[in-house]
């Protein structure tokens, strides 16, 4: 684990800021990009935390792969994105001090309840890539292993469900195709 | 000033409610699915602060958002299909508009 006030900081900031551009940037694609943003800085926070396997699934998918699936659609989208709602930005600014307001109410709640000296990582976590690895393979292929099993057969028949969709619209559009022929 | 376990949960709060915001406010279907994410990365924080401060002996957090990572994929294939077919139907994507899925 890395403690280091200015990168927490510093990536704290970045991250709600983008998080914040991300839902009330006016174009889409503005939005994707700032997702990207997002994605990669969850993954410097899993880093900071010690999980470097997680934070390399994360950059790996929510970095790399969701993004292109949300551009595809986006270019499928034909580009026309911009929706105008004057209730967003006329409930904008009072959801956002009431979030902030919410939030530090659970943080001085939290302090309050936990002592912080409870919980002090440099006592009871002894970190490093080797042991969190193999901590990761035990716990997925024998503590685990029928979630891990569970959860590549839901892979698999979303694979195949989305592929059989595909197959019966395109068997649909050229029998439409030849109806109109 | 040391990092403790409450500044991570406090912004993995914070991009929950963000999220929680978008996906009530915002009415860009794409949008809504970002939204999604960004709160399922905050639940994510929280399940490796909790991991990491707390559970020094099995890492069940660190598990547990592995198996997100999965099914949050997934999730946004589907929801991305879905979008996609419900577009070709109502060419727009204003979510008042899918009222009749």
């Amino acid at each position: 684990m890395i403690d280091n006030p200015v990168i927490f900081y510093s990536a704290s900031v970045f991250i709600i800021l983008f998080a914040l551009l991300c839902l009330f940037a006016k174009n889409v694609v503005y939005s994707l990009l700032s997702s990207i943003v997002v994605f990669f800085f969850g993954a410097l926070f899993f880093y900071v935390l010690g999980s470097e396997y997680n934070a390399i699934i994360q950059a790996a998918i929510y970095g790399f792969a969701v993004p292109v699936l949300i551009g595809l659609s986006i270019m499928f989208g034909g580009g026309k994105t911009n929706v105008k709602s004057k209730r967003t930005l006329s409930l904008f600014l009072p959801l956002c001090a009431g979030i902030f307001i919410l939030a530090f109410i659970y943080l001085i709640m939290m302090s309050l309840v936990i002592m912080p000296d409870t919980f002090n990582p440099s006592d009871v976590l002894q970190v490093n890539s080797f042991d969190t690895i193999r901590t990761f393979a035990r716990a997925l292929f024998i503590e685990y292993v029928w979630a891990f099993e569970l959860v590549s057969l839901l892979l698999t028949i979303v694979i195949a469900g989305l592929g059989m969709l595909g197959v019966h619209r395109h068997r649909g559009l050229k029998r439409s195709r030849g109806g109109e022929k | 000033m040391e990092i403790t376990m409450y500044h991570y949960l406090f912004i993995g709060l914070l991009l929950f409610l963000i999220g929680l915001l978008g996906s009530v406010l915002v009415k860009n279907v794409i949008k809504v699915l970002i939204s999604i994410e960004i709160m399922l990365l905050g639940v994510n924080i929280n399940f490796i602060t909790f991991a990491a401060f707390c559970d020094n002996i099995r890492f069940d957090g660190y598990i547990i958002s592995l198996f997100y990572v999965g099914i949050g994929a997934v999730e946004l294939a589907v929801a991305l299909y879905l979008f996609y077919l419900m577009y070709q139907k109502k060419e727009s994507d204003n979510i008042e508009k899918f009222s009749d899925l």
